[in-house]
């Protein structure tokens, strides 16, 4: 008898003690983050055996000695956690767009509320506008107050929704400031533990709890932006993102705080580089990929900027074409009309945040064109009792059709031409009445006059028999727009090359000018104004606006002469500072607008720094040709696709938020399969090793019986 | 399969989320009847529903334009139609003054009924609709637009303009809203025919006055050429080629006479007047110059209207002419053939009878053109109707459309909401009962 079993099972209620208190831990940890299950190893302990000339055991076989614990296990997989922190970055990188973009959708309030209501609206007021122009009539002062509050709501919807834009970029600097600081403090962290769980492996321990927080650390740095992860030989992590190591051992690397740099193209971005960048206003940026970060640069940089600059084009476009309107009509009380929609900072370009309505008073709000038809300067061009036919030859040698008042007298002679003035800019359009020429009817006059897009539009009153010139707004060429970039002006003059008859030129006398042919000899020269060609209750300018809404217009408006020629093949064109500020790759550009020249080039390559775009021409054009946005779209469609691709975004983060939370949630599952920790099988294991620790107690209990026994044989025990 | 405890209830609370989430959703959209609420509920067809809530709003507004539209037209129709009616009384009057049987007091009377129209006429130009002057043009005179002249009303002055009021545009076409008053009153025609004024103050004066006219029946030019007045530099002369719609032919002396019978205070009186062949028709040594010569003996004189290229003979009680030969001829020229004059013998004479008969022609033609210028006004009014009930087709169409787009089909909705109930409640009994199962229950 000896005490041998005593120890024997003094050491198997200790190795029990020691697995209950493992299970435990994990019990206890059942809701802790990151925590993974840590099991005991139990081995038998070394058997008693003899040794060699000194026999210590002379009964048969090796005697066991019990069990002892040999170590205890953290179980975890580290190839889950790589693809659960990518599932998780994406997970973090929808998540947060989605709340941003929702956020900012509900700030747009389409398609009920928003601006789109607002332009529908104004559109509205100049239909009505255009129904009841004059202040004489029944409504029409109601009418251009209507278009004047209407435009207001419009310009305020922009400001709102402009303003949202902005606040939603300063917030997502702001939430990346955050993120970052949050980051920092992660890797701070993680480089400290490293320290740590290597301390603890050399001197062989077991450092489970430390790469549990670790590992959790790192879970909760992939939220924040992507990262990639190898553990080193010497039991550390080194983590990198985007290529660049964060936490390298026990050094932390930080990231700086984010700024709004510029991309390779020279195009404003948010930038997150490295603490300790040479170029901390414009660092090399990191890439962060996914996570929080990574939603809010994306955020700033290929869709709130996107959204804000369509935003501005559909403003300023807007602005653009309905001022060209305003300044080419006269108000209520005979003056030029002003711009409707006019910049709060006067020397900045019109934006959605930079725009207010110009007129406030309904009787400067501008409704009526210049036309001839109101003046007294045209009259009847047939000759009395007879009508003119259009259609028919102005001259057919050797006779000129007599139907005319002033018939053609003879062949057009060479050069004979009018020059038309709009807003100063003289354009000259040749006319020639002879066989095969471009007037030898009315009709043909009228449709070639009308197509030089010359800012006038010639129409014939039947009844008056009268040639009627219009100023038309809507029918300027790029090249008379980008000739008049300020704004535009109600007034015109058409001068004949030919000259004129004088007035009272009796009937019959023969003319060589078309403009006498037609009964309008006397505006030769004349300006065309509110004072000798004005109806109060003209509506043209406002039919004008409403025809701005329906047309095809280019977007981002631009008009720019470009002062040197270029050949046709790959060209770069460089402009003053701001002027293509608003082109991007890809836009369609409308080269020599009105010209038999012109062409549409699409751009290839931008240089903010230079301020210079590229494009391929097919033709050649000379010097000082023009350089627009092509007219491809309405107004409306533009704002439309605006908010399809706000919507598109929003709708692709909620299930991408979707998706990859399902995703992350499966492959926890699977992570939390292996090295997570479960109730039912903690409980088991604790039942087992209870009922070992009693089983090891009674049988101590039982050996020190006997051993009690043996002891009570010794006499005087 | 080994499932962490903490994988259950983050398995059951992302199902119970997911679920709410869903039921939220659907309960919104049946409470708002929407299922756009948001660009992001169906960004492919936002941007055609924005569009749709434009052409909805624009057309709406455009239907109410046309409808307006429509009521000024209406407006103008009916003042046309009272314009109508004046000239129908004006041409009956007329026709019962064109009698021989009639004394000058029932003819006075007659004229006097023919003022009064005459000044209904005027109160028919100074329409308004909605407090403007539907025939003033795009004048804005607060004033009356027609304002006549002298009392008894020898003329009239018109303050307005020619121009349409307003137009209205849709798809490109463009409808005048008004008619111009030279339109409806024939005011300053181009072809030179009296207007409604002229007319019945002629009228008016002819059955009260005894005034008789004859007038070219007809212009004198033919199509393509000018017979010029004496206010030309050139007047046009009666042996010019091409020019008169009947070809002159001089009597046997070259020349051509006329000789008028007419009478002077009542007492009969005929002058024969010679012109050369080459003379003109106005100025100095013109058949004007020729027949004004002798008014003192015929009581007639004779003015030529180059706007109208009429030929005008005035007398009183009345007169003819007739194509006679000059001295050393054996035939007459044909020259009242050339003027168009209908007053050629005794029995075709310019009398009471036959001016009013030649004045009623000029009430039938203003007449024609007041109809002419009130079926423009109803086809235009026709034209509008039909466009305010396409209008009204495209609105319905469009909302159609649009209800496709954002309405949210209640059928389908409501059976899903039922589902994502069933389903919800199904997830919270689920995880009711997977959380209540533990080993720990069994430990004693």
């Amino acid at each position: 008898m000896s005490f041998f079993g005593l120890n024997l099972m003094g050491n198997a209620i200790d190795a029990f003690q020691q697995a209950s208190n493992t299970t435990s831990d994990n019990i206890a940890n059942v809701n802790t983050p990151g925590a993974s299950r840590q099991v005991v190893n139990l081995t038998e302990a070394q058997p008693i055996v003899g040794s060699p000339g000194y026999s210590t055991w002379t009964g048969p076989g090796t005697q066991g000695e019990g069990v002892l614990v040999q170590s205890i296990t953290r179980i975890h997989q580290d190839s889950y956690d790589g693809l659960f922190r990518g599932a998780s970055g994406s997970q973090n990188f929808f998540g947060t767009q989605e709340q941003q973009l929702v956020s900012l959708q509900a700030t747009f309030g389409e398609p009920t509320n928003g601006v789109n209501t607002a332009f529908s609206a104004l559109q509205t007021a100049f239909t009505q506008l255009a129904s009841t122009p004059s202040n004489s009539q029944s409504g029409g002062v109601a009418a251009r107050a209507n278009v004047i509050s209407a435009a207001q709501t419009f310009v305020a919807q922009l400001n709102s929704v402009g303003g949202a834009i902005q606040n939603a970029k300063a917030t997502a600097i702001a939430n990346a400031a955050n993120v970052v600081t949050q980051a920092n403090g992660l890797i701070d962290k993680i480089a400290a533990l490293n320290g740590q769980i290597r301390a603890s492996a050399a001197v062989g321990d077991n450092p489970n709890t430390y790469k549990d927080q670790r590992d959790q650390l790192i879970d909760q740095l992939a939220q924040l932006l992507s990262t990639q992860t190898a553990v080193q030989s010497n039991g550390s992590t080194l983590v990198t993102v985007g290529g660049r190591a964060v936490v390298n051992d026990t050094t932390a690397y930080h990231l700086a705080a984010p700024v709004v740099g510029t991309d390779p193209s020279g195009n404003p971005a948010l930038v997150i580089g490295m603490v300790g960048d040479p170029n901390p206003a414009n660092p090399v940026p990191v890439q962060v990929g996914s996570g929080q970060l990574g939603a809010y640069v994306d955020l700033y940089n290929n869709k709130l900027s996107a959204y804000g600059n369509q935003l501005d084009n559909f403003a300023n476009a807007t602005a653009t074409e309905i001022n060209r309107v305003m300044t080419s009509a006269y108000d209520q009380n005979g003056n030029a009309g002003q711009a409707l929609l006019q910049p709060i900072v006067g020397l900045n370009a019109i934006t959605a945040t930079n725009i207010q309505v110009g007129i406030t008073s309904a009787a400067q709000l501008p409704a009526a064109l210049v036309s001839t038809a109101a003046g007294s300067l045209t009259t009847s061009m047939n000759s009395a009792n007879n009508t003119v036919d259009t259609s028919a030859q102005i001259f057919t040698p050797p006779n000129s059709p007599l139907t005319f008042k002033y018939p053609a007298g003879g062949p057009t002679p060479a050069g004979s031409a009018l020059t038309v003035t709009v807003n100063g800019v003289a354009q000259t359009y040749n006319y020639s009445w002879n066989a095969g020429g471009n007037a030898t009817t009315i009709d043909q006059f009228m449709t070639g006059f009308n197509a030089a897009q010359l800012g006038v539009t010639a129409s014939f009153d039947s009844v008056a028999q009268k040639i009627v010139f219009t100023r038309d707004p809507n029918n300027e060429g790029l090249a008379l727009r980008g000739a008049q970039p300020g704004g535009s002006s109600p007034q015109f003059t058409i001068a004949d090359s030919n000259p004129v008859l004088a007035a009272g030129t009796p009937q019959g006398t023969a003319t060589t000018s078309i403009l006498s042919l037609l009964g309008a000899g006397a505006i030769s020269g004349v300006q065309q104004n509110s004072a000798n060609a004005f109806g109060a209750g003209d509506n043209g300018a406002a039919n004008a606006a409403i025809k701005v809404f329906a047309k095809n217009v280019g977007v981002p408006s631009l008009q720019y002469t470009a002062p040197a020629a270029i050949a046709a093949g790959s060209a770069t064109v460089v402009a003053p500072a701001g002027t293509f500020a608003q082109i991007g790759v890809g836009a369609v550009l409308t080269l020599d607008g009105g010209t038999a020249n012109q062409e549409n080039v699409v751009v290839t390559a931008v240089n903010r720094v230079t301020g210079s775009i590229t494009f391929t021409a097919t033709l050649a054009h000379a010097a000082n040709y023009t350089i627009a946005s092509a007219q491809t779209q309405t107004l409306g469609s533009y704002y439309g696709g605006l908010v399809g691709q706000l919507g598109l975004d929003t709708a692709n983060a909620k299930t991408g938020s979707s998706a990859q939370t399902t995703l992350a949630a499966n492959i926890d599952k699977v992570r939390q399969g292996i090295d997570g920790i479960n109730l039912d099988e903690e409980t088991q294991n604790l039942v087992k090793y209870q009922n070992s620790y009693q089983a090891a107690a009674k049988t101590l209990n039982v050996l020190e019986q006997l051993l009690t026994t043996a002891l009570g044989l010794i006499p005087g025990g | 399969m080994r499932i962490a405890t903490s994988t259950i209830y983050a398995q059951q609370t992302a199902a119970i989320d997911n679920q709410a989430a869903l039921y939220a959703d659907i309960g919104a959209q049946l409470s708002s009847g929407k299922q756009l609420n948001a660009p992001s509920d169906n960004p492919g067809q936002i941007g055609q529903d924005l569009q749709l809530h434009v052409t909805i709003d624009t057309t709406t507004q455009q239907s109410t334009n046309v409808k307006n539209a429509v009521s000024e037209l209406t407006s103008t129709d009916s003042a046309l139609s009272s314009l109508t009616s004046v000239l129908q009384s004006a041409r009956t009057l007329a026709v019962q003054g064109a009698s021989d049987t009639l004394t000058p007091a029932q003819r006075t009377a007659l004229g006097n009924q023919i003022d009064e129209l005459l000044q209904q006429s005027i109160a028919v130009g100074n329409t308004q609709y909605a407090g403007k002057f539907i025939f003033a043009g795009t004048s804005t005179t607060a004033n009356p637009p027609v304002v006549q002249q002298g009392n008894p009303i020898s003329g009239v002055t018109f303050t307005g303009n020619e121009q349409v009021q307003g137009q209205l545009i849709y798809n490109n076409q463009q409808f005048a809203l008004s008619t111009t008053f030279q339109s409806a009153f024939n005011y300053a025609s181009s072809d030179g025919s009296p207007d409604v004024f002229q007319t019945l103050i002629r009228l008016r004066d002819t059955l009260q006055n005894d005034v008789v006219v004859d007038q070219s029946t007809a212009a004198i030019n033919r199509a393509g050429a000018v017979v010029y007045g004496a206010a030309s530099p050139a007047p046009t002369r009666l042996n010019a080629a091409n020019v008169f719609a009947t070809t002159p032919v001089p009597d046997g002396s070259g020349n051509f006479s006329l000789k008028i019978t007419g009478s002077v205070n009542g007492v009969p009186s005929a002058q024969t007047i010679t012109v050369a062949a080459n003379a003109p028709v106005d100025g100095p040594g013109s058949v004007v110059a020729a027949i004004n010569a002798v008014t003192a003996q015929t009581g007639v004189t004779a003015v030529y209207d180059p706007v109208a290229q009429k030929m005008s003979l005035n007398g009183t009680g009345s007169f003819f002419v007739q194509d006679v030969p000059s001295a050393g001829a054996a035939t007459a020229g044909n020259l009242s053939a050339v003027l168009n004059l209908a007053s050629t013998s005794s029995s075709s004479q310019a009398d009471m009878v036959q001016n009013v008969s030649t004045q009623i022609a000029n009430v039938d033609h203003i007449l024609d053109t007041v109809l002419n210028a009130r079926s423009v006004v109803g086809a235009r009014i026709q034209t509008l109707s039909s466009i305010g009930d396409q209008l009204q087709t495209t609105i319905t169409d469009n909302t159609k459309v649009e209800s496709g787009i954002e309405d949210v089909n209640v059928a389908a909705a409501t059976s899903k909401f039922s589902q994502t109930q069933t389903a919800l409640q199904a997830a919270y009994a689920t995880t009711n009962r997977l959380e209540a199962k533990t080993l720990f229950d069994y430990l004693t």
